[in-house]
């Protein structure tokens, strides 16, 4: 068939008039339609009793907790006694912990305001999206960046004797060095599952196991003037 | 061969389980109701006492007609004794006032007049302005309870000094 | 002949009154159940069907609708408190211990209305974990994991804000030290802390306006990025799994067929 168009539109102009639809459709392409392989259900009752059941279930388990556990209530607020230790909610303990060694400028607006950014950002590089196994492609080049970045991160740690950040560090740069010597082909199923893992997995782990250890450490081990206590003796 | 032994008044397990479901959360729903409305209504008021104390009676001297505006209670010293008068219109609500020189009290809102008594003589005012319980304290002084409403006129509703 | 109560309901269902209310009704037809959703102003949200995927608990352990109950519990104990609450200093406190000793239910109120708040902090943070680990964020999610860093924020600010209203020593000092944090902030810090307060120190004008913050400006805020995360998930196709994306389906289709071809 040839290209060229044997109909001519008009535009009919006048602007009151209810506009009409109309489909052109050429002997080369013809409606498409996706085709959708999948099973479907209904929402309704499907999805609604699920979401129903669970609710309902975390309803009973609060409404249980709340009968027996009491929130708590110290005195009348006092501007002039401070009590020893004043302790932010436990969400953010393991910021508090962080304050203990750094200034507030860093501990309490750099870190956070990297750690927000940099979550916002997780979706925009195309590394996270291919999301391939981190050692598996220019192993020796990726080594070595790890090398120098785990150094100067353990390094910094260790200057401002942040042992509470050092250790899990050190923890998660074993484990990453586990994983470079792993392949698809390992003979174990943990390492084969190791060398897959992408950058971001990698990253997002470290930060999970540092906010649950400071978290931990400013609740249950931090008494009177910040100091050091064992859980037992608070 | 089952469904012939059924009866036609049987449940099935269907519209058991949506009965039992649904009753459940009837039952759940209503005594939510029944405590919601036990929280709403207040166990403890933070308002001033019903109870006045109108001071000793020789404040009062005979034939006056004196008010209490902060508490909206007249005190009254006639012939056969004292009694109290709420002062707050029964129309609306309004402050009244004692005019001396028309010997009656009055409302500034809509013009309902009473008497010394409490008798309405004209105005919107549906009932009379009532009369509250006042009796001596220990310490000789006349206390009036706002909350309490006695009779007019009968003896038992006067402080005999 | 007597009617059964069955019978009478389903007269009450057939007056015009009724189907003025409800105008599709119940039943167990494909129709009736879409209409339920579709025709339902809460509920048209979510679409009429969905892939099976969608349901596995495996996948998401229903973080998401969780945190979603935790915030919905939230606001039901949390309006009725407002009714014994006066944000003023020092009746703040006096009102908590009265809810605690003196209302009726009022302690179980405070203590669902604490316990639950924790719980959806604890439970946002799950959900985020969740979510990066399944690898969801992917295109065509990646707005909605911003949102969802947004919603984040939220309920931690939701959560400072409502530590406050109890007026007690917790309380002062948690959020004394929390906004002298603020004040570390360069160049503005000192404005941000004072705009925040309200002052220069936590005072009565401090606790009102956390008290705004939290029974006003923050819910409505959520509110409206929570409806525009659940719509997200609905036009961006539904929970998200790796293997049941249309490219790799193809894929792995492809790959299929060449290996049947090779096998001939």
């Amino acid at each position: 068939m040839a290209d060229s168009k044997d109909f001519t539109a008009g535009i009919d102009s006048n602007a009151k008039k209810s506009p009409r639809r109309i489909v052109f459709i050429t002997r080369r392409t013809s409606a498409q339609v996706k085709a959708e392989t999948e099973d479907q259900l209904q929402t309704f009752p499907e999805v609604l009793f699920r979401a129903a059941v669970a609710v309902m279930t975390l309803a009973v388990v609060l409404v249980w907790i709340a009968l027996i556990f009491n929130a708590p209530l110290e005195g009348l607020a006092d501007p002039s006694h401070t009590p020893n230790p004043a302790k932010a909610p436990w969400y953010f303990l393991g910021l508090q912990e962080m304050l203990h060694y750094f200034p507030p400028v860093v501990a309490g607006v750099l870190v956070p305001g990297l750690v927000v950014m940099a979550l916002i950002v997780i979706p925009y590089f195309k590394v996270n999206i291919e999301a391939d196994g981190l050692f598996l492609k220019d192993r020796q080049k990726r080594l070595r960046i790890f090398y120098v970045v785990a150094s100067l991160l353990s390094l910094f740690l260790l200057l401002f004797k942040v042992y509470a950040a050092l250790v899990p560090t050190l923890i998660m740069a074993g484990v990453m060095l586990v994983a470079a010597q792993s392949s698809p082909q390992s003979p174990s199923a943990f390492r084969r599952y190791l060398a897959g893992r992408p950058l971001s997995y990698w990253v997002m782990t470290w930060f999970l196991f540092e906010l649950v250890v400071l978290t931990a450490i400013g609740t249950f081990f931090r008494g009177p003037g910040w100091s050091f206590v064992w859980p037992w003796q608070g | 061969m089952a469904d012939e032994i059924k009866k036609t008044d049987d449940v099935n397990r269907r519209q058991f389980f949506l009965k039992l479901g649904l009753g459940s959360l009837g039952i759940a729903a209503a005594g939510t109701a029944a405590f919601a409305y036990q929280y709403l209504d207040p166990n403890v008021l933070y308002e001033p006492s019903p109870v006045v104390n109108a001071g000793k009676p020789d404040r009062y001297p005979l034939g006056s007609v004196t008010i209490d505006v902060n508490s909206g209670i007249y005190i009254i010293h006639s012939d056969e004794g004292y009694f109290s008068l709420s002062a707050v219109c029964t129309h609306l609500g309004c402050m009244t006032a004692w005019k001396p020189e028309l010997n009656m009290i009055a409302c500034p809102c809509h013009g309902s007049k009473f008497n010394e008594d409490g008798k309405k003589i004209e105005g919107p005012a549906p009932k009379p302005l009532p009369w509250k319980r006042i009796w001596l304290n220990d310490d000789g002084d006349l206390l009036v309870d706002r909350s309490t409403d006695v009779p007019p006129l009968v003896p038992d509703s006067y402080v005999r000094v | 002949m007597a009617k059964t109560v069955d019978q009478y309901l389903d007269d009450l269902r057939g007056t015009r009154v009724w189907r003025s209310i409800f105008r599709s009704g119940t039943g167990s037809s494909t129709l009736k159940r879409a209409l339920a959703i579709q025709q339902n102003v809460f509920l048209h949200l979510f679409s009429t069907k969905v892939r099976t995927r969608m349901l596995s608990f495996s996948a998401t352990w229903y973080l998401g609708t969780l945190t979603l109950g935790t915030f919905l519990i939230l606001v039901a104990t949390g309006i009725p408190l407002m009714f014994y609450y006066h944000p003023s200093v020092p009746q703040a406190y006096a009102d908590t211990k009265d809810l605690q000793f003196v209302v009726s239910s009022g302690l179980f109120l405070r203590n669902l209305h604490r316990w639950s708040a924790h719980a959806m902090v604890f439970l946002v943070f799950a959900h985020m974990f969740k979510v990066f680990y399944r690898g969801a964020y992917r295109t065509p999610r990646e707005f909605n994991w911003v949102i969802g860093v947004i919603l984040l924020l939220m309920t931690l600010l939701l959560s400072y804000t409502g530590y406050l209203l109890p007026w007690d020593q917790l309380a002062y000092w948690a959020i004394t030290v929390g906004s002298n944090i603020a004040s570390a902030v360069p160049v503005m810090g000192e404005k941000i802390h004072f705009l925040l307060l309200g002052g220069n120190a936590v005072n009565a004008n401090a606790l009102l306006r956390f008290y705004v913050l939290h029974c006003m400006i923050l819910p409505l805020t959520a509110m409206f990025f929570v409806a525009i995360h659940f719509w997200r998930i609905r036009k961006d196709g539904g929970l998200y799994s790796h293997d049941s994306e249309p490219a790799t389906v193809r894929a792995n289709a492809a790959a299929a067929a060449a290996n049947a071809k090779e096998g001939q």
